[in-house]
């Protein structure tokens, strides 16, 4: 909670991030907060911690579209606790209010160039509130910079770190980052070790032309056909089901 | 740097109290009447959670058991947090009223003598629909559009509960809404070809709803999976699971034979009728390949199963992601009927 002094008798008055009016406990003013000239720090509190975190890592490199050993061979090279800074401009655009966010902060991880606020419970930051000695990336692009190419009227704008863990993984000689959003648990990452489609394809399409063919024989050689055919299938099925069980292990 | 503004009465200068999002207030003292300049009066409301801890981890654990998850999940899963958030979500009554006007085909006739005949429509559109949206980045909660819209309002914060914060804007909302709202009513209608339509959307407030979600994080052979369950209703939102690699193989299994035999009847019958039935072969055909399809897509991604909008994975039948419009007050068509 941030504290602004009641303008009328002095009296502190705490107030919260979404807040829009305050009432001085005092002396009953309503205190209208304009955010339109001031620039806000806001914060976004971890909801996810260091277990979670390797645990939501582990999951997303066991996906489908991820190399098959990726979750048993990537070795962790490093795994950092990050606020990151973007500013969050809101603006008024002929009577309508548009939100944008744009980076504070020159980067390459991946995820924080498609830039949106993530959900979360966000706080004002100021010398009241603890970080928890975790690391907080300096904003290197000054709000100034975006100001002046902001369509219509500032609403309010602030600087928001939001809570990231940053990790680099290495995998068969290259290394990769990937980063989780501390609050919501979404994984970003643009490059990684994928998965070969080919042989759960390759399996796919032979049982489809096995069981195509024993189809028509079936059909065209009907009624002494039908019989063999159905004789084949019987035995295609355990063989087909054995293979793929293998392949979903294995590949 | 100013960051606030302390709100007299301009008549008399007493302290006034005004409500977030109402449009007019009375001054307490000289009893004049004022009007509220600011942000567009969105109201908000917050409803009441309904679920305890127990209940939201008995609702996970439900979820867990069907829909071709790894076997041995409920047993081995192993429940590591569940907490409650507030999570917003803009909301928009609004009533749509305009015509729609094109053409259906109808084939007429037996046998030989059919014909195919366009008959023309023209109906009226008048119902009252209500759309919502999430109100911030859902990232990996998964939740974009309630089913669920009814609870018990509190007035005040829950405290202890995290709120999650707007970043979307009210504006952009209230555009998405009018135009979702618009092509559902467009759709309601139930003119297959369309030439013609007008329809108008008359919007009422946005409204701010802060919904109470329990997020339950539970561990799976060291892997962290979730579930987000509707604090109202008490149903599973979203989630993520992991497979069962016998299902999948199984689902192949069976997808390739229904495909391949289904495409051998299909072939058959194009090459024993001659004339008009060919169309059900081609049919037989078409429906047995989107069967091998769809098998063959969830022994390639079932290795993960998911529910409501979170990215990867594989989902039964279609994905959540629809435009955020229900029905509201059926009624209100109904009347119209009657008064007719």
């Amino acid at each position: 909670m941030a504290e602004i002094k009641c303008t009328k008798c002095g009296a502190p008055i705490a107030f919260d991030s979404g807040d829009k009016f305050a009432k001085c406990k005092y002396c009953d003013t309503q205190i209208f907060i304009d955010k339109s000239g001031a620039g806000f720090f806001y914060i976004m509190p971890y909801f996810i911690d260091q277990a979670n975190a390797q645990g939501i890592f582990k999951r997303w490199t066991a996906g489908s579209l991820m190399a098959r050993d990726l979750e048993a061979t990537a070795r962790i090279i490093s795994f950092k606790q990050q606020y990151f800074p973007v500013y969050l401009f809101k603006r008024d655009v002929d009577g309508k209010e548009k939100v944008q966010v744009e980076p504070a902060r020159s980067t390459t991880l991946p995820g924080l160039h498609s830039l949106k606020v993530p959900a979360g419970d966000i706080k004002i930051f100021d010398q009241n509130y603890d970080a928890g000695g975790i690391e907080l990336l300096k904003p290197d692009i000054d709000m100034a910079a975006y100001l002046p190419q902001l369509p219509g009227t500032a609403k309010e704008q602030a600087l928001v770190f939001f809570p990231l863990w940053t990790i680099q993984y290495e995998y068969k000689g290259r290394k990769y980052d990937a980063v989780i959003d501390g609050s919501s648990g979404e994984v970003f990452s643009t490059d990684y070790p994928t998965r070969k489609a080919a042989p759960y394809f390759i399996i796919a399409a032979i049982a489809f032309i096995a069981f195509l063919i024993e189809g028509l024989i079936g059909v065209l050689l009907w009624p002494v056909g039908f019989a063999c055919g159905g004789a084949l299938a019987l035995v295609t099925i355990p063989v087909v089901f054995i293979a793929a069980y293998t392949i979903v292990r294995r590949f | 740097m100013e960051i606030s503004i302390s709100m007299n009465c301009p008549s008399c200068g007493g302290a006034l109290s005004i409500e977030e999002g109402s449009r007019t207030t009375s001054c307490p003292y000289c009893s004049s009447l004022l009007a509220v300049e600011g942000d567009g009066g969105v109201s908000k409301i917050m409803f009441t959670n309904n679920l305890d801890r127990d209940k939201a981890i008995a609702s996970a654990k439900k979820w867990m058991k069907g829909g071709f998850k790894a076997r041995d999940l409920p047993r081995k899963a192993e429940i590591t947090e569940c907490y409650p958030i507030y999570v917003p979500f803009w909301k928009c009554s609004a009533r749509a009223a305009g015509w729609v006007c094109g053409w259906r085909e109808e084939t007429r006739g037996d046998g030989k003598n059919s014909r195919t005949e366009r008959i023309p429509m023209e109906k009226m559109v008048m119902r009252d629909f209500n759309w919502n949206q999430v109100a911030c980045d859902a990232g990996d909660i998964g939740i974009e559009h309630l089913k669920n819209l009814a609870g018990k309002a509190v007035l005040h914060d829950e405290g202890s509960i995290p709120t999650f914060e707007v970043t979307t804007s009210p504006s952009d909302s209230k555009a998405m809404a009018v135009e979702s709202i618009r092509r559902t009513a467009v759709n309601s209608a139930g003119v297959p070809h369309i030439t013609f339509s007008k329809v108008h959307v008359f919007p009422g407030e946005m409204e701010l709803i802060y919904y109470p979600v329990w997020m339950v994080r539970y561990k799976y052979s060291g892997r962290m999976y979730f579930a987000t369950v509707d604090g109202i209703t008490g149903g599973v939102l979203s989630g993520r699971a992991p497979g069962d690699a016998m299902w999948r193989s199984v689902a192949m299994t069976l997808g390739m034979a229904a495909g391949g035999f289904g495409t051998s009847l299909g072939l058959g019958i194009l090459l024993n009728v001659q004339d008009d039935s060919s169309g059900l072969g081609i049919l037989v055909i078409l429906f047995c390949l989107s069967v091998a399809g769809g098998a063959f897509m969830f022994f390639r991604h079932g290795s993960e199963m998911t529910t409501g909008d979170v990215k990867g994975g594989y989902q039964f039948g279609f994905r959540n992601g629809g435009s955020g419009v229900g029905n509201e007050a059926m009624a209100d068509m109904l009347k119209i009927k009657v008064r007719r």
